[in-house]
């Protein structure tokens, strides 16, 4: 124990610790809404579509972190657009999106010279460079968006379980568009830490965790949050530990967390389920 | 005239030109046919999947110093199985599961390259492949498990097509969903692995969703499907390894060639969706307007 907390003797990885853990509870609460209404598909290809953004930012020296949100929302509205009212979910313009804007992301990248080291970076996540600005940012980006949710649950929940009678009732379709641009900022919000291709994994698999302990949508949101930050700490703590890349720990860590969960929750059912039994044959 | 001939043949004078060639045309017919039997099972989420499951078996085989199609081949089959049992569970969100394979695995992947010395680099290659550094013995490879591919969807395209278009048919007939989901899923595993050389991981879901989903647009039987598919995707690759070419030798821009095919893919569609938008936008205005008069 004593060793763990020496670790974070640094203030780098103090300030990475801090990130995790914000990212990871932005992604856990806002991932009850990816599961809710089966996106995972549409994040992974939020995340690639940053891709392009984020290199041509860089070649034209605006902000990084701008160029990627431009051009996730620019596809958002796009496949919103294209797609009415089907299902988003193995969609077919989903697909080409994600696929075409990883091709144009590395063409735009070879033209540049000495760029692979950071194109790691924008890949996988570089958690331990993050500075005072990505903190900053990652937290303004989680108020608004969790406030933003927060403030339409009702109808967002509503919309997820009976979309026609959310639609009777005449509340629109551009709440649709709202949510797929939240999600949208906290993939970019995330991005510094764990990179466009395990974006998705922070934002589902906490969540899905949670919807193992629980049913109701708040709930699963704050459940997911827990569990998203303790992927952050135990996934930093590990990488720190044992010199493995950051950002996969902690996706990693997820997973263990999810693992876990699934085994002490399916003995306590079966525990449950058998002491039902042998009451049943006792009486 | 002459002119555009030699702009379209020129490039293919040096030798490792020719090489690139040819496993990207093998490639485009591989993918072109698994492709549309990906989109008719609605499979693009999984395919996606299986192209980040199959990195820790390359990154693996990289840092131990062993053969890349050997390591691509053992993970390939484990990531096709787990997602197969991922797809099916009804415990559990299925995509939220497939999400959380795809991204263990790929993480994995990640962790091993880590740990080695030039990270960055390799990384980069074992994602988008080096299509401009394929030898002999890399086509010879990939043209094998493109007949082996090829041949199990020959093999079971009865049933395949049963389990397609009447899922519960399929079912009381006595096949087993199962084993049919699963060779499916292995022969896109398969196509993975054969593309892993040429254009890495990252890009060969381009190869396999989006020369199909431009056939769609196109056309709808199945025979006219593949060989459209196949098609588009030779001439992406032809144009993708010209343009590439030509703006590094005669431009001075670098243009990694397969992320050049990958966006030229890209772009055949986005003409097609646009025209087919543009023809039914104004074949309603002319119904309309006959109604009217």
């Amino acid at each position: 124990m004593r060793h763990l907390l020496d670790l974070y003797d640094s203030g780098l990885l103090r300030r990475a610790l801090l990130e995790a853990v914000l990212v990871g509870a932005l992604c856990g609460a806002v991932g009850a809404h990816v599961v809710l209404r089966r996106l995972p598909f549409f994040t992974i290809t939020v995340a690639h579509a940053t891709f392009p953004g984020i290199v041509f930012a860089s070649i034209i020296g605006l902000s990084e972190l701008v160029g990627g949100l431009a051009f996730a929302a620019l596809l958002v509205v796009v496949i919103y657009i294209t797609t009415g009212d089907q299902n988003l979910d193995n969609n077919t313009a989903v697909g080409v999106a994600l696929a075409g804007s990883f091709g144009l992301g590395v063409m735009l990248q070879s033209t540049q010279d000495g760029f692979s080291k950071d194109l790691t970076a924008i890949l996988v996540g570089s958690v331990l460079t993050v500075d005072h600005r990505d903190v900053v940012i990652t937290s303004v980006v989680g108020l608004v968006v969790l406030g933003a949710l927060a403030g339409a649950h009702k109808e967002l929940v509503f919309r997820a379980f009976d979309p026609e009678g959310a639609a009777a009732q005449g509340y629109p379709r551009l709440l649709d568009l709202a949510l797929l641009l939240a999600v949208a900022a906290t993939v970019v919000a995330t991005i510094p830490a764990v990179g466009t291709i395990l974006a998705v994994a922070l934002l589902s698999v906490p969540a899905m965790t949670a919807r193992l302990v629980t049913r109701r949508v708040s709930t699963a949101m704050l459940a997911g949050a827990a569990y998203g930050a303790a992927s952050g700490v135990l996934g930093l703590t590990a990488s720190a530990e044992w010199d493995f890349a950051a950002g996969a720990s902690i996706v990693l860590a997820s997973a263990m967390l999810f693992v876990a969960t699934y085994g002490v929750v399916g003995a306590s059912r079966w525990t449950t389920r058998r002491r039902a039994i042998q009451a049943v044959a006792a009486a | 005239m002459l002119g555009i001939i030699r702009f379209l043949t020129e490039p293919f004078a040096p030798a490792y030109m020719q090489r690139s060639l040819v496993i990207s045309l093998l490639l485009a017919a591989l993918s072109g046919v698994v492709g549309v039997v990906v989109q008719l099972r609605r499979l693009s989420f999984m395919t996606d999947a299986l192209t980040h499951s199959v990195f820790p078996g390359i990154a693996i085989a990289f840092v131990a110093g062993e053969s890349l199609f050997v390591g691509a081949l053992i993970a390939g089959a484990v990531a096709a199985t787990l997602l197969t049992f991922a797809a099916r569970s009804t415990r559990i969100d299925q995509d939220a599961f497939m999400a959380l394979v795809l991204a263990s695995l790929f993480s994995i992947g990640v962790i091993v390259v880590s740990r080695h010395r030039s990270y960055s680099a390799d990384l980069t290659t074992l994602l988008f492949g080096r299509v401009l550094a394929v030898d002999t013995a890399d086509i010879i490879t990939t043209a094998a498990v493109a007949v082996v591919a090829l041949g199990v969807l020959v093999a079971i395209r009865k049933e395949l097509l049963l389990r397609a278009f009447d899922e519960t048919g399929a079912e009381a007939m006595g096949y087993s969903l199962l084993r049919i989901d699963l060779a499916v899923n292995l022969v896109v595993a398969l196509v993975v692995v054969a593309a892993v050389r040429a254009v890495g991981t990252a890009l060969v879901v381009a190869l396999l969703i989006t020369p199909a989903a431009t056939a769609r647009l196109l056309c709808s039987r199945l025979q006219s499907l593949m060989i459209s598919a196949v098609a588009i995707s030779a001439l992406a690759a032809w144009l993708g390894l010209v343009i590439s070419y030509d703006a590094s030798v005669h431009h001075g821009i670098r243009l990694a060639a397969g992320a050049t095919i990958v966006v030229v893919l890209t772009a055949l569609f986005a003409v097609v969706a646009i025209a087919q938008a543009l023809r039914t936008g104004m074949a309603r205005r002319r119904t309309l307007a006959a109604v009217a008069t």
